[in-house]
Protein backbone atom coordinates (compact mmCIF):
# COMPACT_ATOMS: atom_id res chain seq x y z
CA UNK A 1 0.00 0.00 0.00
CA UNK A 2 1.10 3.17 -0.98
CA UNK A 3 1.39 6.19 2.25
CA UNK A 4 -1.72 7.98 1.70
CA UNK A 5 -0.43 11.23 3.43
CA UNK A 6 2.72 12.50 2.13
CA UNK A 7 4.15 15.50 4.23
CA UNK A 8 5.41 15.20 7.86
CA UNK A 9 2.46 17.75 8.99
CA UNK A 10 -0.22 15.73 7.69
CA UNK A 11 1.23 12.10 8.86
CA UNK A 12 1.29 13.73 12.68
CA UNK A 13 -2.35 15.27 12.69
CA UNK A 14 -3.08 11.50 10.65
CA UNK A 15 -1.79 9.92 13.42
CA UNK A 16 -3.83 12.16 15.91
CA UNK A 17 -7.00 11.57 14.03
CA UNK A 18 -6.43 7.50 13.82
CA UNK A 19 -6.12 8.05 17.77
CA UNK A 20 -9.33 10.42 18.17
CA UNK A 21 -11.11 7.63 15.85
CA UNK A 22 -10.02 4.53 17.84
CA UNK A 23 -11.17 6.13 21.19
CA UNK A 24 -14.58 6.83 19.22
CA UNK A 25 -14.97 3.75 18.09
CA UNK A 26 -14.67 2.48 22.11
CA UNK A 27 -16.74 4.88 22.77
CA UNK A 28 -19.45 3.69 20.91
CA UNK A 29 -18.65 0.20 22.01
CA UNK A 30 -20.17 1.44 24.82
CA UNK A 31 -23.45 3.01 23.50
CA UNK A 32 -26.52 1.19 24.30
CA UNK A 33 -28.15 0.54 21.03
CA UNK A 34 -24.66 0.43 19.11
CA UNK A 35 -23.90 -2.66 21.95
CA UNK A 36 -27.57 -3.87 21.07
CA UNK A 37 -26.74 -3.68 17.43
CA UNK A 38 -23.12 -5.29 17.35
CA UNK A 39 -24.66 -8.29 19.70
CA UNK A 40 -27.40 -9.11 17.47
CA UNK A 41 -29.84 -8.29 20.48
CA UNK A 42 -31.43 -5.03 18.32
CA UNK A 43 -35.35 -5.41 17.03
CA UNK A 44 -37.17 -3.57 14.70
CA UNK A 45 -38.10 -1.06 16.93
CA UNK A 46 -34.60 -0.23 17.51
CA UNK A 47 -33.57 0.26 14.16
CA UNK A 48 -36.37 2.40 13.22
CA UNK A 49 -35.37 4.51 16.36
CA UNK A 50 -31.40 4.87 14.99
CA UNK A 51 -32.84 5.63 11.41
CA UNK A 52 -34.57 8.18 12.67
CA UNK A 53 -31.91 9.73 14.27
CA UNK A 54 -29.20 9.26 11.71
CA UNK A 55 -31.83 11.01 9.15
CA UNK A 56 -30.85 13.90 10.91
CA UNK A 57 -27.46 14.19 10.70
CA UNK A 58 -27.37 13.16 6.66
CA UNK A 59 -30.28 15.71 5.78
CA UNK A 60 -28.31 18.22 8.01
CA UNK A 61 -24.74 16.86 6.70
CA UNK A 62 -25.98 18.30 3.10
CA UNK A 63 -26.35 21.64 4.66
CA UNK A 64 -23.31 22.36 6.40
CA UNK A 65 -21.01 20.91 3.59
CA UNK A 66 -22.49 23.28 1.45
CA UNK A 67 -22.39 26.11 4.00
CA UNK A 68 -18.53 24.81 4.65
CA UNK A 69 -18.02 25.17 0.76
CA UNK A 70 -19.71 29.20 0.79
CA UNK A 71 -17.09 29.82 3.76
CA UNK A 72 -14.08 29.27 1.80
CA UNK A 73 -12.46 32.54 0.18
CA UNK A 74 -10.42 32.78 -3.03
CA UNK A 75 -7.33 31.04 -1.33
CA UNK A 76 -8.99 28.01 -1.05
CA UNK A 77 -10.91 27.69 -4.22
CA UNK A 78 -9.26 24.02 -4.68
CA UNK A 79 -10.65 22.77 -1.54
CA UNK A 80 -14.00 24.44 -1.81
CA UNK A 81 -14.06 22.51 -5.45
CA UNK A 82 -13.45 19.68 -3.47
CA UNK A 83 -15.78 19.81 -0.81
CA UNK A 84 -18.80 20.81 -3.32
CA UNK A 85 -18.49 17.52 -5.19
CA UNK A 86 -18.69 15.69 -1.79
CA UNK A 87 -21.87 17.56 -1.21
CA UNK A 88 -23.13 16.72 -4.49
CA UNK A 89 -22.76 13.44 -4.12
CA UNK A 90 -23.96 12.58 -0.88
CA UNK A 91 -26.87 15.37 -0.61
CA UNK A 92 -29.65 12.84 -1.02
CA UNK A 93 -28.68 10.07 0.69
CA UNK A 94 -31.31 10.45 2.83
CA UNK A 95 -34.08 9.16 0.09
CA UNK A 96 -32.06 5.25 0.73
CA UNK A 97 -32.55 6.13 4.26
CA UNK A 98 -35.89 6.48 4.18
CA UNK A 99 -37.23 3.96 1.79
CA UNK A 100 -35.01 1.56 4.77
CA UNK A 101 -37.55 3.44 7.42
CA UNK A 102 -40.34 1.97 5.67
CA UNK A 103 -39.06 -1.06 4.57
CA UNK A 104 -38.61 -1.62 8.33
CA UNK A 105 -42.60 -0.91 9.45
CA UNK A 106 -42.50 2.87 9.62
CA UNK A 107 -44.28 5.70 7.46
CA UNK A 108 -42.56 7.91 5.41
CA UNK A 109 -44.37 10.74 7.54
CA UNK A 110 -43.19 9.57 10.93
CA UNK A 111 -39.18 10.21 9.80
CA UNK A 112 -39.73 13.41 8.07
CA UNK A 113 -41.73 15.37 11.28
CA UNK A 114 -39.63 12.85 14.13
CA UNK A 115 -37.69 15.62 16.36
CA UNK A 116 -33.80 16.07 16.50
CA UNK A 117 -32.94 14.63 19.76
CA UNK A 118 -30.54 16.70 22.02
CA UNK A 119 -27.21 15.30 20.44
CA UNK A 120 -28.44 16.06 16.81
CA UNK A 121 -29.39 19.24 17.74
CA UNK A 122 -25.66 19.85 19.56
CA UNK A 123 -24.24 18.13 16.65
CA UNK A 124 -25.88 20.38 14.34
CA UNK A 125 -25.37 23.28 15.87
CA UNK A 126 -21.73 22.46 16.39
CA UNK A 127 -21.31 21.84 12.64
CA UNK A 128 -23.28 25.05 11.42
CA UNK A 129 -21.25 27.46 13.13
CA UNK A 130 -18.32 25.84 12.33
CA UNK A 131 -19.16 25.77 8.46
CA UNK A 132 -19.38 29.41 9.06
CA UNK A 133 -16.30 30.38 9.81
CA UNK A 134 -13.73 31.49 7.56
CA UNK A 135 -12.19 29.02 5.56
CA UNK A 136 -13.10 26.15 7.88
CA UNK A 137 -10.72 23.42 7.06
CA UNK A 138 -10.85 22.40 10.63
CA UNK A 139 -13.96 20.45 9.44
CA UNK A 140 -12.15 17.88 7.87
CA UNK A 141 -11.54 16.78 11.12
CA UNK A 142 -15.52 16.14 11.16
CA UNK A 143 -15.59 14.49 7.56
CA UNK A 144 -12.77 12.34 9.30
CA UNK A 145 -15.17 10.45 11.68
CA UNK A 146 -18.43 10.99 9.72
CA UNK A 147 -16.48 9.10 6.91
CA UNK A 148 -15.20 6.42 9.16
CA UNK A 149 -18.63 5.81 10.50
CA UNK A 150 -20.15 5.51 7.12
CA UNK A 151 -17.88 3.02 6.47
CA UNK A 152 -18.01 1.14 9.88
CA UNK A 153 -21.51 1.18 8.87
CA UNK A 154 -20.73 -0.16 5.91
CA UNK A 155 -18.17 -3.01 7.20
CA UNK A 156 -19.73 -3.91 10.57
CA UNK A 157 -23.84 -2.87 10.98
CA UNK A 158 -25.37 -3.39 7.78
CA UNK A 159 -24.35 -7.06 7.87
CA UNK A 160 -25.33 -7.10 12.00
CA UNK A 161 -28.68 -5.87 10.73
CA UNK A 162 -29.15 -8.18 7.62
CA UNK A 163 -28.26 -11.04 9.76
CA UNK A 164 -30.47 -10.32 12.72
CA UNK A 165 -33.17 -8.63 11.16
CA UNK A 166 -33.47 -10.50 8.16
CA UNK A 167 -35.38 -9.21 4.86
CA UNK A 168 -32.65 -9.67 2.73
CA UNK A 169 -30.72 -6.20 3.05
CA UNK A 170 -33.67 -4.62 2.19
CA UNK A 171 -33.25 -2.64 5.34
CA UNK A 172 -30.11 -1.33 5.18
CA UNK A 173 -29.22 -0.23 1.71
CA UNK A 174 -28.83 2.82 3.20
CA UNK A 175 -25.75 1.68 5.13
CA UNK A 176 -24.20 -0.91 2.52
CA UNK A 177 -24.49 2.19 0.06
CA UNK A 178 -22.16 4.30 2.19
CA UNK A 179 -19.59 2.01 1.92
CA UNK A 180 -19.81 1.87 -2.01
CA UNK A 181 -17.73 5.34 -2.43
CA UNK A 182 -16.33 4.97 0.61
CA UNK A 183 -12.26 4.81 -0.43
CA UNK A 184 -12.96 7.23 -3.18
CA UNK A 185 -13.93 9.40 -0.78
CA UNK A 186 -11.20 8.80 1.83
CA UNK A 187 -8.39 8.99 -0.64
CA UNK A 188 -9.95 12.34 -1.33
CA UNK A 189 -9.67 13.30 2.32
CA UNK A 190 -6.11 12.28 3.05
CA UNK A 191 -5.22 14.72 0.33
CA UNK A 192 -7.05 17.15 1.90
CA UNK A 193 -5.03 17.15 4.98
CA UNK A 194 -1.53 17.34 3.17
CA UNK A 195 -2.84 20.63 1.30
CA UNK A 196 -3.97 21.99 4.25
CA UNK A 197 -1.43 20.66 7.05
CA UNK A 198 0.89 23.21 5.84
CA UNK A 199 -1.32 25.77 7.24
CA UNK A 200 -0.21 27.04 10.64
CA UNK A 201 -2.33 25.59 13.13
CA UNK A 202 -4.51 23.06 10.97
CA UNK A 203 -3.17 19.87 12.84
CA UNK A 204 -4.51 21.50 15.96
CA UNK A 205 -7.81 22.93 14.69
CA UNK A 206 -8.80 19.93 12.65
CA UNK A 207 -7.96 17.23 15.69
CA UNK A 208 -9.85 19.60 17.82
CA UNK A 209 -13.24 19.78 15.54
CA UNK A 210 -12.29 15.92 15.14
CA UNK A 211 -12.73 15.23 18.85
CA UNK A 212 -15.89 17.82 19.70
CA UNK A 213 -17.44 15.56 16.58
CA UNK A 214 -16.82 12.38 17.75
CA UNK A 215 -17.99 13.02 20.98
CA UNK A 216 -21.43 14.47 19.94
CA UNK A 217 -22.25 11.89 17.02
CA UNK A 218 -21.85 9.62 20.04
CA UNK A 219 -24.24 11.66 22.60
CA UNK A 220 -26.94 11.79 18.85
CA UNK A 221 -26.40 7.68 19.51
CA UNK A 222 -26.76 7.59 23.26
CA UNK A 223 -30.02 9.46 23.18
CA UNK A 224 -31.47 7.59 20.91
CA UNK A 225 -32.68 5.46 23.76
CA UNK A 226 -34.00 8.67 25.57
CA UNK A 227 -36.57 9.69 22.73
CA UNK A 228 -39.76 10.89 24.08
CA UNK B 1 17.69 -1.00 39.75
CA UNK B 2 17.61 -2.35 36.53
CA UNK B 3 15.98 -5.56 34.92
CA UNK B 4 17.72 -7.44 32.22
CA UNK B 5 16.38 -11.06 29.86
CA UNK B 6 19.78 -12.69 30.24
CA UNK B 7 18.80 -15.84 29.22
CA UNK B 8 15.61 -17.68 27.14
CA UNK B 9 14.38 -20.78 26.75
CA UNK B 10 11.78 -22.82 25.43
CA UNK B 11 10.01 -26.28 24.90
CA UNK B 12 8.20 -27.52 22.17
CA UNK B 13 6.44 -31.27 22.51
CA UNK B 14 7.21 -33.90 19.85
CA UNK B 15 8.02 -33.46 16.27
CA UNK B 16 7.28 -31.00 13.97
CA UNK B 17 3.65 -31.65 12.20
CA UNK B 18 2.90 -30.23 9.06
CA UNK B 19 -0.15 -28.82 7.72
CA UNK B 20 -1.11 -32.49 6.07
CA UNK B 21 -1.25 -34.15 9.57
CA UNK B 22 -2.78 -32.28 12.04
CA UNK B 23 -6.23 -34.01 11.13
CA UNK B 24 -4.92 -37.05 11.81
CA UNK B 25 -3.51 -36.10 15.73
CA UNK B 26 -6.64 -34.04 16.10
CA UNK B 27 -8.78 -36.41 14.63
CA UNK B 28 -11.72 -35.61 12.07
CA UNK B 29 -15.03 -33.77 13.68
CA UNK B 30 -17.52 -37.23 13.24
CA UNK B 31 -15.05 -39.13 10.49
CA UNK B 32 -15.09 -35.90 8.05
CA UNK B 33 -12.30 -33.79 7.06
CA UNK B 34 -12.84 -30.66 7.51
CA UNK B 35 -14.18 -27.85 5.10
CA UNK B 36 -12.48 -24.85 7.05
CA UNK B 37 -8.84 -26.28 7.09
CA UNK B 38 -7.38 -25.25 4.18
CA UNK B 39 -9.02 -22.01 4.08
CA UNK B 40 -7.70 -21.06 7.47
CA UNK B 41 -4.37 -22.39 6.92
CA UNK B 42 -3.76 -20.49 4.12
CA UNK B 43 -5.03 -17.18 5.67
CA UNK B 44 -2.66 -17.55 8.93
CA UNK B 45 0.46 -19.00 7.21
CA UNK B 46 1.76 -21.50 9.35
CA UNK B 47 3.87 -24.35 7.71
CA UNK B 48 4.65 -26.80 10.88
CA UNK B 49 3.49 -26.91 14.90
CA UNK B 50 3.70 -29.27 17.44
CA UNK B 51 1.13 -31.03 19.77
CA UNK B 52 1.54 -32.42 23.82
CA UNK B 53 -1.17 -34.82 22.84
CA UNK B 54 -0.80 -38.05 20.60
CA UNK B 55 -2.70 -39.45 17.18
CA UNK B 56 -4.45 -41.69 20.10
CA UNK B 57 -5.55 -38.58 22.02
CA UNK B 58 -3.41 -39.04 24.99
CA UNK B 59 -1.17 -36.21 26.52
CA UNK B 60 2.06 -37.17 26.41
CA UNK B 61 3.13 -33.98 28.54
CA UNK B 62 1.34 -32.17 30.99
CA UNK B 63 1.85 -28.10 30.66
CA UNK B 64 2.96 -27.83 33.39
CA UNK B 65 6.03 -30.19 32.40
CA UNK B 66 6.38 -28.86 29.78
CA UNK B 67 6.80 -25.39 31.00
CA UNK B 68 8.81 -26.75 33.78
CA UNK B 69 11.33 -28.50 30.75
CA UNK B 70 11.21 -24.55 28.98
CA UNK B 71 12.62 -22.96 32.61
CA UNK B 72 15.51 -25.65 32.88
CA UNK B 73 16.32 -24.97 29.34
CA UNK B 74 16.46 -21.41 30.19
CA UNK B 75 18.78 -21.89 33.04
CA UNK B 76 20.61 -24.19 31.62
CA UNK B 77 21.72 -21.76 29.01
CA UNK B 78 22.45 -19.09 31.98
CA UNK B 79 24.97 -18.25 34.35
CA UNK B 80 22.56 -18.53 37.43
CA UNK B 81 21.72 -21.94 38.95
CA UNK B 82 17.72 -22.98 40.07
CA UNK B 83 18.58 -22.19 43.25
CA UNK B 84 19.27 -18.77 43.08
CA UNK B 85 16.02 -17.92 41.32
CA UNK B 86 13.80 -16.30 43.94
CA UNK B 87 10.56 -15.66 41.94
CA UNK B 88 8.57 -17.63 39.84
CA UNK B 89 6.69 -15.48 37.69
CA UNK B 90 4.30 -18.29 34.90
CA UNK B 91 1.42 -17.68 32.54
CA UNK B 92 -0.68 -19.84 30.44
CA UNK B 93 -4.58 -19.62 29.46
CA UNK B 94 -5.21 -22.92 30.96
CA UNK B 95 -3.21 -24.87 33.52
CA UNK B 96 -3.23 -28.49 33.54
CA UNK B 97 -5.73 -28.20 36.91
CA UNK B 98 -8.36 -25.50 36.91
CA UNK B 99 -6.98 -24.93 40.50
CA UNK B 100 -4.37 -24.54 42.02
CA UNK B 101 -3.12 -21.56 40.26
CA UNK B 102 -0.15 -22.77 37.64
CA UNK B 103 2.90 -21.41 38.97
CA UNK B 104 2.49 -23.73 42.06
CA UNK B 105 2.09 -26.31 39.39
CA UNK B 106 4.95 -25.58 37.54
CA UNK B 107 7.01 -24.49 40.93
CA UNK B 108 6.55 -28.20 41.90
CA UNK B 109 7.74 -29.59 38.59
CA UNK B 110 10.84 -27.96 38.72
CA UNK B 111 11.32 -28.18 42.31
CA UNK B 112 12.38 -24.75 42.95
CA UNK B 113 12.52 -23.84 46.91
CA UNK B 114 11.50 -21.00 49.29
CA UNK B 115 10.38 -18.44 45.75
CA UNK B 116 7.95 -15.91 45.67
CA UNK B 117 5.37 -17.18 43.07
CA UNK B 118 2.82 -14.97 40.67
CA UNK B 119 0.52 -16.96 38.26
CA UNK B 120 -1.14 -14.57 35.60
CA UNK B 121 -3.88 -15.76 33.83
CA UNK B 122 -5.51 -14.72 30.48
CA UNK B 123 -4.92 -15.65 26.59
CA UNK B 124 -1.94 -13.92 24.38
CA UNK B 125 -0.98 -11.35 26.48
CA UNK B 126 -1.23 -13.07 29.67
CA UNK B 127 2.81 -13.96 29.43
CA UNK B 128 3.96 -10.26 29.03
CA UNK B 129 1.18 -9.31 32.23
CA UNK B 130 3.79 -12.46 33.94
CA UNK B 131 6.69 -10.65 32.84
CA UNK B 132 5.76 -7.07 34.25
CA UNK B 133 5.02 -8.84 37.42
CA UNK B 134 8.67 -9.85 37.16
CA UNK B 135 9.98 -7.05 35.81
CA UNK B 136 9.11 -4.45 38.34
CA UNK B 137 9.63 -6.64 41.71
CA UNK B 138 13.56 -6.26 40.14
CA UNK B 139 13.20 -2.39 39.52
CA UNK B 140 11.72 -2.40 42.80
CA UNK B 141 14.72 -4.18 44.74
CA UNK B 142 12.53 -6.82 46.11
CA UNK B 143 14.18 -9.38 43.77
CA UNK B 144 17.44 -9.99 41.85
CA UNK B 145 16.76 -13.54 40.00
CA UNK B 146 13.14 -13.84 38.57
CA UNK B 147 12.35 -16.36 36.35
CA UNK B 148 9.29 -15.90 33.89
CA UNK B 149 7.67 -18.31 32.05
CA UNK B 150 4.49 -18.71 29.90
CA UNK B 151 3.00 -22.49 28.78
CA UNK B 152 0.48 -23.39 26.62
CA UNK B 153 -1.53 -26.71 26.02
CA UNK B 154 -4.48 -26.04 23.72
CA UNK B 155 -4.57 -29.00 21.84
CA UNK B 156 -6.44 -30.75 24.60
CA UNK B 157 -9.09 -28.52 23.64
CA UNK B 158 -9.39 -29.44 19.80
CA UNK B 159 -9.78 -32.95 20.08
CA UNK B 160 -12.43 -34.69 17.62
CA UNK B 161 -14.37 -35.78 20.14
CA UNK B 162 -15.08 -32.75 22.01
CA UNK B 163 -16.95 -31.05 18.75
CA UNK B 164 -18.91 -34.29 18.89
CA UNK B 165 -20.19 -33.50 22.14
CA UNK B 166 -22.08 -30.56 21.24
CA UNK B 167 -25.90 -30.51 20.64
CA UNK B 168 -26.11 -29.22 17.59
CA UNK B 169 -25.77 -30.74 14.04
CA UNK B 170 -23.56 -27.88 12.50
CA UNK B 171 -20.15 -27.29 13.56
CA UNK B 172 -19.82 -23.48 14.01
CA UNK B 173 -17.21 -21.78 12.65
CA UNK B 174 -15.92 -19.42 15.35
CA UNK B 175 -15.13 -22.97 17.01
CA UNK B 176 -13.66 -24.48 14.72
CA UNK B 177 -11.08 -21.23 13.48
CA UNK B 178 -8.97 -21.79 16.47
CA UNK B 179 -8.47 -25.48 15.57
CA UNK B 180 -6.22 -24.65 13.03
CA UNK B 181 -4.87 -21.88 14.56
CA UNK B 182 -3.32 -22.86 18.22
CA UNK B 183 -0.54 -25.43 19.04
CA UNK B 184 1.34 -26.52 21.87
CA UNK B 185 4.83 -25.49 23.75
CA UNK B 186 6.47 -23.02 26.59
CA UNK B 187 8.91 -20.52 26.48
CA UNK B 188 11.37 -18.97 29.21
CA UNK B 189 12.87 -15.81 30.45
CA UNK B 190 15.65 -14.94 32.81
CA UNK B 191 15.48 -11.76 34.47
CA UNK B 192 18.15 -10.45 36.26
CA UNK B 193 19.79 -7.19 38.12
CA UNK B 194 22.69 -7.18 35.87
CA UNK B 195 23.22 -7.85 32.58
CA UNK B 196 25.35 -10.79 31.88
CA UNK B 197 26.99 -10.88 28.47
CA UNK B 198 25.18 -9.55 24.88
CA UNK B 199 21.69 -9.02 26.83
CA UNK B 200 18.02 -7.50 26.26
CA UNK B 201 17.61 -4.45 28.80
CA UNK B 202 13.80 -4.15 29.53
CA UNK B 203 13.64 -0.36 29.16
CA UNK B 204 9.76 -0.55 29.04
CA UNK B 205 6.86 -2.39 29.45
CA UNK B 206 3.12 -1.26 29.13
CA UNK B 207 -0.65 -2.96 28.31
CA UNK B 208 -3.33 -0.94 27.32
CA UNK B 209 -6.59 -2.75 28.16
CA UNK B 210 -9.90 -2.21 26.43
CA UNK B 211 -12.47 -4.91 27.57
CA UNK B 212 -14.48 -2.08 28.72
CA UNK B 213 -15.36 -1.32 25.27
CA UNK B 214 -15.39 -4.65 23.18
CA UNK B 215 -17.15 -7.66 24.10
CA UNK B 216 -14.93 -10.51 24.02
CA UNK B 217 -13.64 -12.31 21.21
CA UNK B 218 -11.78 -15.28 22.60
CA UNK B 219 -13.64 -17.11 25.01
CA UNK B 220 -13.67 -21.13 26.87
CA UNK B 221 -16.95 -21.00 29.23
CA UNK B 222 -19.08 -18.92 27.46
CA UNK B 223 -22.25 -21.03 25.12
CA UNK B 224 -22.31 -20.71 21.56
CA UNK B 225 -24.91 -17.96 21.10
CA UNK B 226 -23.20 -15.09 23.15
CA UNK B 227 -26.95 -13.35 24.13
CA UNK B 228 -27.41 -16.34 26.63
CA UNK B 229 -26.24 -15.00 29.72
CA UNK B 230 -24.71 -18.28 31.45
CA UNK B 231 -21.53 -19.42 32.31
CA UNK B 232 -20.18 -22.85 32.45
CA UNK B 233 -20.13 -23.02 35.56
CA UNK B 234 -24.04 -22.31 35.58
CA UNK B 235 -25.10 -25.81 34.03
CA UNK B 236 -26.92 -28.10 36.24
CA UNK B 237 -24.08 -30.76 35.15
CA UNK B 238 -20.56 -29.73 32.92
CA UNK B 239 -22.29 -33.00 30.64
CA UNK B 240 -24.78 -30.04 29.61
CA UNK B 241 -22.35 -27.06 29.46
CA UNK B 242 -20.26 -29.28 27.14
CA UNK B 243 -23.46 -30.21 24.93
CA UNK B 244 -24.34 -26.69 25.09
CA UNK B 245 -20.82 -25.96 23.16
CA UNK B 246 -19.74 -24.16 26.55
CA UNK B 247 -16.38 -25.80 26.63
CA UNK B 248 -15.44 -25.24 23.67
CA UNK B 249 -12.48 -22.76 22.55
CA UNK B 250 -14.21 -20.14 20.31
CA UNK B 251 -12.80 -16.73 18.70
CA UNK B 252 -15.75 -14.15 17.23
CA UNK B 253 -14.06 -13.83 14.40
CA UNK B 254 -15.81 -10.97 13.48
CA UNK B 255 -14.28 -8.79 15.83
CA UNK B 256 -10.52 -9.73 14.65
CA UNK B 257 -10.15 -6.60 13.37
CA UNK B 258 -10.29 -4.54 16.53
CA UNK B 259 -7.39 -6.34 17.50
CA UNK B 260 -5.77 -4.79 14.87
CA UNK B 261 -6.70 -1.19 15.31
CA UNK B 262 -5.97 -1.34 19.19
CA UNK B 263 -2.30 -2.46 18.65
CA UNK B 264 -1.93 0.35 16.03
CA UNK B 265 -4.00 2.71 18.79
CA UNK B 266 -1.46 1.49 21.10
CA UNK B 267 1.84 2.49 19.25
CA UNK B 268 0.79 5.18 18.60
CA UNK B 269 0.12 6.31 22.06
CA UNK B 270 4.05 5.02 22.96
CA UNK B 271 4.88 7.23 20.10
CA UNK B 272 2.85 10.09 21.27
CA UNK B 273 4.24 9.69 24.99
CA UNK B 274 7.62 9.70 23.45
CA UNK B 275 8.38 6.09 24.59
CA UNK B 276 9.57 4.89 21.23
CA UNK B 277 10.33 6.29 17.69
CA UNK B 278 9.47 4.24 14.75
CA UNK B 279 13.38 5.11 13.41
CA UNK B 280 15.16 3.58 16.45
CA UNK B 281 13.43 0.52 16.13
CA UNK B 282 15.92 -2.39 14.69
CA UNK B 283 13.87 -5.15 15.57
CA UNK B 284 10.60 -5.85 15.56
CA UNK B 285 8.97 -9.33 17.21
CA UNK B 286 5.02 -8.89 17.18
CA UNK B 287 2.72 -11.61 18.39
CA UNK B 288 0.44 -11.43 15.71
CA UNK B 289 -1.49 -14.33 14.84
CA UNK B 290 -1.65 -15.10 11.81
CA UNK B 291 -0.28 -13.61 8.87
CA UNK B 292 -3.10 -11.91 7.24
CA UNK B 293 -3.04 -9.96 10.49
CA UNK B 294 0.37 -9.07 9.71
CA UNK B 295 -0.60 -7.75 6.53
CA UNK B 296 -2.99 -5.33 8.14
CA UNK B 297 -0.65 -3.82 10.84
CA UNK B 298 1.63 -3.07 8.40
CA UNK B 299 -1.10 -1.13 6.04
CA UNK B 300 -2.26 0.59 8.93
CA UNK B 301 0.69 1.98 10.00
CA UNK B 302 1.97 2.55 6.37
CA UNK B 303 -0.73 4.84 6.27
CA UNK B 304 -0.02 7.03 9.92
CA UNK B 305 3.51 7.35 8.66
CA UNK B 306 5.16 5.16 11.02
CA UNK B 307 6.29 2.04 9.70
CA UNK B 308 8.80 0.20 10.31
CA UNK B 309 10.69 -1.72 7.18
CA UNK B 310 9.17 -4.96 6.79
CA UNK B 311 13.03 -6.42 6.78
CA UNK B 312 12.88 -5.49 10.54
CA UNK B 313 10.23 -8.20 11.73
CA UNK B 314 11.04 -10.84 12.75
CA UNK B 315 8.93 -13.71 13.55
CA UNK B 316 9.02 -17.58 13.51
CA UNK B 317 5.04 -18.15 14.00
CA UNK B 318 5.32 -20.26 10.50
CA UNK B 319 7.65 -23.12 11.66
CA UNK B 320 6.47 -23.14 15.87
CA UNK B 321 2.66 -22.44 15.12
CA UNK B 322 0.69 -20.01 17.26
CA UNK B 323 1.61 -21.08 21.07
CA UNK B 324 -0.71 -18.27 22.54
CA UNK B 325 0.81 -16.65 25.35
CA UNK B 326 4.07 -19.18 24.94
CA UNK B 327 4.49 -17.43 21.34
CA UNK B 328 6.27 -14.10 21.92
CA UNK B 329 8.46 -16.11 24.69
CA UNK B 330 9.74 -18.86 22.19
CA UNK B 331 10.14 -16.13 19.16
CA UNK B 332 12.35 -13.88 21.63
CA UNK B 333 14.17 -17.02 22.42
CA UNK B 334 14.73 -18.26 18.58
CA UNK B 335 15.89 -14.52 17.29
CA UNK B 336 18.11 -14.45 20.92
CA UNK B 337 19.40 -17.77 19.43
CA UNK B 338 19.70 -17.38 15.64
CA UNK B 339 19.99 -14.02 14.78
CA UNK B 340 22.64 -11.27 14.79
CA UNK B 341 21.56 -8.01 17.12
CA UNK B 342 24.67 -5.69 18.50
CA UNK B 343 24.99 -3.65 21.57
CA UNK B 344 23.14 -0.37 21.18
CA UNK B 345 19.65 -1.72 19.01
CA UNK B 346 16.64 -1.55 19.75
CA UNK B 347 13.83 -4.16 20.29
CA UNK B 348 10.23 -3.69 19.94
CA UNK B 349 7.81 -6.57 21.26
CA UNK B 350 4.20 -6.19 20.88
CA UNK B 351 1.07 -8.97 22.05
CA UNK B 352 -1.89 -7.68 20.67
CA UNK B 353 -4.55 -10.20 22.63
CA UNK B 354 -8.43 -11.22 20.99
CA UNK B 355 -9.45 -12.39 23.82
CA UNK B 356 -10.92 -9.04 25.25
CA UNK B 357 -8.50 -6.62 23.50
CA UNK B 358 -5.35 -6.59 25.74
CA UNK B 359 -2.70 -5.14 23.98
CA UNK B 360 1.19 -5.23 25.51
CA UNK B 361 4.09 -3.75 24.32
CA UNK B 362 7.68 -4.20 25.53
CA UNK B 363 11.03 -2.59 24.37
CA UNK B 364 14.24 -3.82 24.40
CA UNK B 365 17.49 -2.66 24.34
CA UNK B 366 20.79 -5.00 23.53
CA UNK B 367 23.19 -4.68 26.44
CA UNK B 368 26.79 -6.02 26.23
CA UNK B 369 27.64 -7.11 30.24
CA UNK B 370 30.60 -8.49 31.43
Amino acid sequence: MDSYVLTPQAQNCLQELMRIWFDFERRLGKVPIVTRLQQGRLTLEDYRKLLCQLRQQVIEGSRWITRCASSFNKDFADVRSQVIQHALEEHRDYELLERDFVAAGGTLKQIQTAPKNPGSEALHGFMMHRASQENPIDLIGAMWIIEGLGNKMAKEWASAVDEHLGHNGKLSSFMHYHGENDEHHMEKLYALLDRVCAVPDAHRSITRTAKVVARLYALQLEEVDNDE
Amino acid sequence: MNAFITSTGHYLPGEPIDNTQIESVLGKVYGKPSRLKNRILKSNGIKTRHYAIDTEHKTYISNSEMAASAGQNCIAASSVSQQQVSLLSCATSQGDFVLPGFGSMVQAEMGLSDIELNTSHGICSSSMMALKAAYTSLKANEHDTALVIASELASRLFKASRYEQVNSEQLDFNAEFLRWMLSDGAGAMLLQSEPKGLCFQIEWIKGFSHADAFPTCMTVGQPADKTIKLSWQDYATYAEAEAAGALLIRQDVRLLDNVVKMGVDGFLRLIEQGLVAAEEIDHVLCHYSSHYFKTRIFDMLEKAGVAIPENKWYTNLYTRGNTGCASIFIMLDEFRRTRTYSAGEHILCMVPESGRFNNVFMKLKVIEGE
